[in-house]
């Protein structure tokens, strides 16, 4: 029994990774935007499925794909972010609410759209390292490590520091901590707001695509799958405080360990509402997030 | 006015009690028997949406919680179906009890999240239960009674109608829910504890979606995981309630009749294109929100009023002060 305890642990570790990759760029809008998007899973799938068809079609080892994809979809997001704002800046009635219902038949009509286009079919995407894995052995212990995943968490962690680099060392990212902070003083000190939202938007909506060509390659693809990811990235941003992007990889490694503990200890079909029960817990008795921070 | 509007909706009441006896086609009766149905749960999720500004996610869940309740009672306990109905409301509204309590503190955006959660939680929960069946569902005993199902919708869905017209357009809890909708921090300086206010109207939108969930089980005999927990419960809601037009009543039930006729027609004529109507749905809430904020029922109301008043206004003006009052007498 103790000989799998540090698989469980790589294991989440390496689940985290993921979920650190689909919630992060979430964050961000959040943070910005104050609109909780519900398509967030509907990026995450149709980035996928751009993935899928590119690697279909040219052959070539789908994660030299990934800046590919995030251009196209960062252009995607970027020009598409007026019409969010159209609904935010709206006069009648409440504009939060509307945004969240507009994302929300947003995401319905993609999945409509990829249900249509792709099929019912789940695929998956071939990579290179898909079938490759390394094992680590350490006394009595051993661990085995799927490339691929591995790579996953490479990523994840990347991004992070990207995205962080990017907010805390440039003009750009002062603008959006300005703009995050308060909109209208953001606007006196000479923002941009809208060309900074819609940015935002597009760097959201990018990394959410290139995170689904990843999410491809270690796992299956299909056109419903967006829904499971969007709750996902739900629950990571909500524990980690909304719009607090600092939280979100300790966020996710948290669940992502509890999503292996479940799995290799106890019944994996408990595994979810596990997880609703620790959210509904700390909603209860923290509700700013784990560390108190989210807005 | 009032007393026009009050004669207005007696007599609908009586024409609709009158109809199974004129409605022989017990395929009609049925499509009407379920715009209650769909009626009574935009109606609810309105309440939430449109009166209190919070948008519940996982309407849907409650359905399901009604459904299974009944379900359960009838086939594990034995109850009679009657008898099953108040304990599915009972659950539901403490279903919704559970899922407010830590969510309806905070705000807006942490209540979608979590009711959508709750939604598929419940979900989670019957397919792993062994006592709800499992993805394999449960089957109720049939009650084939075109008849009985139209009334107990009928009565069901009117008095929930008729109970929140009274509540929300009449008494000051309606009110209430509006400051709150407006204004949270400017309700609390009135002294309405908005909590509170939010939890009744969190359970008065749960507990009439229970009941209805309760009388579907009843009525389809077959429920399981796929059927009356799926998200599209709640989707459907949510169109119409939007489409109709969010804060008022009329207006979701204008959405609600119009989204489902669209429905019975479209799966009748192209249900080889099902997946079409998933894209419909979410186009109906986007372009809705986009270009027709306050729904049909909203702008329409609200063109009606302003042609109104400029007609008022252009009377008025050229004449003496007390016309109006005349006008609108004899048409009383």
């Amino acid at each position: 029994m103790w000989m799998l305890l540090p698989q469980a642990l790589v294991d989440g570790f390496l689940i985290g990774g993921i979920y650190i990759t689909i919630a992060i760029g979430f964050s961000l809008a959040y943070g910005v935007m104050h609109i909780i998007d519900f398509a967030v899973g509907e990026w995450i799938m149709l980035g996928a499925f751009m993935g899928f068809y590119l690697t279909h079609w040219t052959h070539i080892e789908p994660l030299l794909f990934l800046p590919l994809v995030f251009i196209a979809f960062g252009m995607i997001g970027y020009f598409f972010q007026p019409v969010i704002h159209r609904v935010l800046s709206g006069r009648k009635g409440n504009p939060l609410l509307m945004a969240l219902v507009f994302t929300f038949g947003l995401a319905l009509m993609f999945r409509g759209l990829g249900l249509t286009i792709f099929g019912f079919y789940s695929r998956s995407i071939p990579s290179g390292f898909s079938a490759d894995s390394f094992m680590l052995e350490w006394g009595p212990f051993f661990v085995t490590i799927p490339t691929i995943r591995f790579i996953g968490l490479l990523y994840a962690l990347l991004i992070t520091v990207c995205l962080q680099f990017l907010l805390k060392k440039t003009d750009f990212g002062l603008a959006v901590r300005a703009l995050a902070q308060n909109k209208e003083s953001a606007g006196l000190m000479g923002i941009n707001a809208n060309r900074v939202s819609s940015y935002v938007y597009g760097i959201y909506v990018g990394i959410s695509a290139m995170s689904g060509v990843l999410i491809g390659c270690i796992f299956s693809i299909s056109a419903q799958m967006g829904s499971n990811y969007t709750v996902f990235s739900f629950f990571v941003v909500v524990l980690a405080g909304m719009g607090y992007l600092s939280g979100v990889p300790w966020a996710a490694f948290f669940l992502g360990l509890v999503q292996s503990f479940f799995l290799i200890y106890l019944n994996p079909g408990y595994t979810l509402l596990a997880v609703f029960a620790i959210l509904y817990i700390v909603l209860l008795i923290s509700p700013k997030g784990l560390f108190g921070k989210g807005v | 006015m009032r007393f026009k509007k009050i004669l207005f909706l007696v007599l609908l009441f009586g024409i609709l009690l009158c109809l199974p006896l004129m409605i022989s086609d017990a395929f009609v009766l049925r499509i009407i028997t379920e715009v209650f149905m769909w009626i009574g749960m935009a109606i609810t999720w309105d309440v939430m949406a449109g009166y209190t500004g919070y948008l519940n996610f996982g309407h849907g869940a409650f359905f399901g919680i009604g459904a299974y309740t009944t379900a359960i009672l009838m086939m594990r306990g034995g109850w009679a179906f009657a008898a099953t109905i108040p304990v599915a409301g009972l659950l539901a509204g403490i279903g919704a009890f559970l899922a407010g309590l830590p969510t309806l503190r905070l705000r807006g955006s942490y209540f979608a999240i979590a009711t959508w959660a709750l939604s598929l939680a419940i979900q989670q929960l019957a397919l792993v239960l062994d006592i709800t069946g499992g993805p394999d569902g449960m089957r109720l005993p049939p009650f084939l009674n075109p008849q009985f199902f139209y009334y107990l919708m009928l009565i069901v869905v009117g008095a929930t109608f008729f109970l929140l017209w009274h509540l929300l357009e009449r008494a000051p809890f309606g009110l209430k829910l509006k400051a709150i909708r407006e204004d949270e921090s400017g309700a609390m300086a009135l002294g309405i504890n908005p909590t509170k206010v939010k939890m009744q109207a969190f359970i008065l939108s749960a507990v009439p979606a229970g009941i209805l969930g309760g009388a579907y089980a009843f009525w389809i005999t077959f429920i399981d995981p796929a059927s009356v927990l799926s998200d599209i419960i709640t989707d459907q809601a949510m169109v119409m309630a939007v489409f109709g037009g969010l804060g008022t009543l009329i207006g979701p039930v204008i959405g609600a009749i119009l989204i489902f006729s669209f429905k019975t027609y479209f799966w009748a004529y192209l249900s080889d294109y099902q997946v079409l109507y998933l894209i419909i749905l979410g186009a109906v809430i986007a372009l809705t929100v986009v270009f027709l904020p306050d729904g049909l029922w909203g702008t329409i109301s609200g063109r009606l009023e302003g042609r109104r008043a400029l007609k008022k206004g252009l009377e008025v003006r050229p004449g003496a002060a007390s016309r109006p009052k005349s006008g609108e007498k004899s048409h009383v």
